[in-house]
């Protein structure tokens, strides 16, 4: 795990850094030209309403896109939501879901205990759409703190995710253009099953959608008082007349036991 | 002469009959359940599958390869409940659903004979475990990969021993029930009350009775032999998933029990101590109060007990339910409510549930702000399962047991 993340920290801090490059001369080899990368478009959408919902990445690409491409969505989910590692696991063998996790995750913490972790989504073929990749990705809402001012719900805001693509076609280093601003070179895992490093591109697309908020209902800290007095209250009372049912009852002490046998 | 004969003949072949044919259709259900579930898990998105259930499998992964199942997160239980699915591993994934619904009806089995040994006819005891063997909530629970089921036959069988005066064995099966899950834990004090010495000069010499001894050192020795064995395999791991973590839950997120909202709402506060420790007391003098009142009815004072704890509980979710519905059998012959009288009882029950679960499926699945609603639902399921056991506890009458032997 240690080195995953000193790979992760070469990966996203110092790699894109050194490799800062412009495309021009290599495009002819790969494909990636210019017009082409300005027409890729990224869509999110939140399905679902609640706590469960379903994160939805589109990736679509104009035509004459370079064969075997892949994508790669470099997410950082706030503190407020969780994925469930092992709902990944049987979304993969379901729907082909591709995520990897490198943080662990505690599913049951409220958000103010826990913090805000990265995941690398894999988009796969959309079917019903030819030209686009898409991930569904499912997220949980964590409990919030109580509002003191009578807020309803407390936002959560989910940032855009970073654009890696690579093809198959031109795997080394060195098929990739030198010099391409604003386009930078950075490494990741290949695939969800993270058995190698590849060389991505990363795409700083010209149309990025604005960050995805969702709502989480909370309670109302300001009826803290009411609520603790009036449940302490009900429950003192249930227990008092249970209490007394058991004392007028309690006809079995002075009986011998009701174990009679056949 | 041969009249009468024959007749007693048909009617016990009938009712053997009976007997046979109930409990085979009710594992007949249950093992199709099992299969239709490995189908429903295939074909749709919507699983028949318990989440817990992949928890176990995968803990149980994790011990065929020499390693700690503590290494799944949320794996909660005993070492022992992994050890015991490694079949899951080795030969099939449904072999635990299979063991749990075997259990299941083990333990309506087990109803039966204690039923009998209680004075009740075969077909009047069959009648009464039906309430268990065709009870949609246990069929569906143990079918869909739940372990509460290896619990019940436990606690059912701790009962039947008891009964049959088989101390050490009845005593093997408590400490056993104890090392799975915390909750039986509190059925010490009754048996301990009902195996002490009478007469005694005091309740606390009386306390040092050779019976209690026995059961006292076979129950201590089965959970303290178990935990050190597992102590020593998993090390502290051990000891905080399957018992403290239990014992110190403070889940904030909504659930059955009335201190839901306010343990929420003061999770950061410094009065949390002392409000955990108010929410405390009721479930703790209650459980205290039963048993002193009816630990001669064992079987009775365990289902008061299991459902004082559940309903006063700090957390509660539905599998808590079949910890005293299991025990429900039993009590049943005895009360003297009418049949219209039970029904509305159990309607009341039903609507407890369902006017906590609209409010909750609107906080959960459509994100509307509904935790005071969610409360006061809480707040009357306790009511109203406080009602239920008061009409429980006044109608409870253990003759009626022998009126019912007789009219059979």
């Amino acid at each position: 795990v240690y080195a995953m993340r000193i790979v992760y920290l070469i990966a996203f801090i110092l790699a894109p850094a050194l490799l800062k490059a412009d495309l021009q001369s290599g495009e002819e080899r790969c494909g990636f030209t210019r017009e082409w990368l300005e027409s890729l478009t990224v869509s999110r959408e939140l399905r679902k309403n609640g706590f469960h919902r379903e994160l939805v990445t589109s990736v679509c690409c104009g035509l004459g896109s370079p064969k075997n491409l892949h994508f790669l969505l470099v997410e950082r989910l706030p503190k407020g939501i969780y994925i469930d590692p092992y709902q990944l696991t049987s979304e993969q063998h379901d729907t082909g879901l591709q995520v990897l996790l490198d943080t662990e995750i505690d599913v049951e913490a409220p958000a103010y205990v826990s913090s805000a972790f990265p995941a690398l989504v894999y988009p796969t073929r959309d079917p019903a759409s030819p030209v686009c990749l898409k991930a569904v990705v499912p997220i949980h809402g964590r409990y919030h703190r109580p509002s003191d001012s009578g807020k309803r719900t407390a936002p959560i805001d989910i940032e855009n995710p970073h654009l890696l693509l690579r093809a198959d076609s031109c795997e080394s280093s060195g098929d990739l253009p030198p010099n391409f601003i604003p386009y930078t070179l950075t490494d990741a895992p290949c695939t969800a099953l993270n058995h190698s490093m590849c060389r991505w591109l990363q795409i700083h697309s010209a149309q990025e959608p604005g960050p995805l908020r969702l709502e989480i209902p909370v309670g109302d800290m300001r009826l803290v008082g009411l609520v603790s007095a009036a449940t302490l209250l009900v429950t003192l009372l249930s227990c008092g007349y249970l209490a007394g049912a058991v004392w007028r009852n309690e006809f079995l002490q002075s009986r011998p036991p009701v174990s009679q046998g056949t | 002469c041969c009249c009468p004969m024959a007749a007693f003949k048909d009617w016990t072949t009938a009712l053997l009959q009976k007997k046979g044919a109930l409990f085979g259709t009710a594992y007949l259900i249950r093992i199709l359940l099992v299969f239709y579930g490995v189908y429903q898990d295939k074909v749709m998105v919507v699983k028949y599958t318990d989440v817990d259930y992949h928890v176990f499998t995968d803990a149980s992964r994790f011990v065929t390869q020499g390693s700690s199942p503590y290494k799944r997160a949320t794996y909660r239980y005993t070492p022992l409940l992994a050890w015991i699915l490694t079949p899951n591993v080795y030969v099939a994934a449904v072999f635990g659903k299979l063991l749990f619904v075997t259990c299941d009806v083990l333990s309506a089995l087990l109803l039966h004979e204690l039923l009998r040994l209680r004075g009740l006819g075969s077909a009047a005891a069959c009648r009464y475990c039906a309430l268990w063997l065709l009870n949609p909530l246990p069929v569906g629970v143990s079918s869909r990969g739940n372990a509460e089921s290896l619990l019940a036959v436990l606690v059912v069988a701790t009962l039947y021993l008891l009964e049959r005066g088989r101390l050490s064995r009845a005593a093997l099966c408590y400490g056993l029930a104890v090392h799975m899950k915390i909750y039986p834990a509190t059925y010490a004090i009754p048996i301990a009350l009902a195996l002490r010495r009478r007469p005694a000069p005091t309740l606390l010499s009386g306390l040092l009775s050779r019976d209690l001894l026995v059961f006292a050192a076979v129950a201590g020795g089965t959970f303290c032999g178990l935990g050190l064995v597992f102590y020593h395999m998993y090390g502290w791991d051990f000891v905080e998933h399957t018992y403290l973590y239990h014992v110190t839950r403070r889940d904030i997120r909504h659930n059955f029990s009335a201190y839901f909202y306010m343990l929420y709402l003061t999770a950061e506060s410094r009065a949390s101590l002392a409000l955990g420790l108010a929410a405390f007391l009721p479930q703790l003098a209650l459980l205290l109060l039963t048993a002193l009142a009816f630990h001669p009815d064992l079987a009775f004072c365990c289902f008061l007990h299991t459902a004082v704890f559940v309903s006063f509980n700090k957390v509660c979710t539905s599998q808590y339910f079949l910890w005293y519905l299991c025990l429900l059998p039993l009590v049943l012959p005895c009360l003297t409510l009418s049949l219209k009288q039970g029904l509305g009882l159990l309607g009341l029950w039903f609507v407890g549930q369902a006017l906590w679960l609209a409010p909750a499926y609107y906080l959960e699945f459509e994100g509307d702000n509904t935790f005071v609603l969610i409360w006061l639902a809480g707040l009357l399921f306790l009511v109203i399962n406080s009602f239920i056991l008061v009409q429980i506890i006044s109608h409870y009458k253990p003759e009626i047991t022998q009126q019912k032997v007789k009219s059979h």
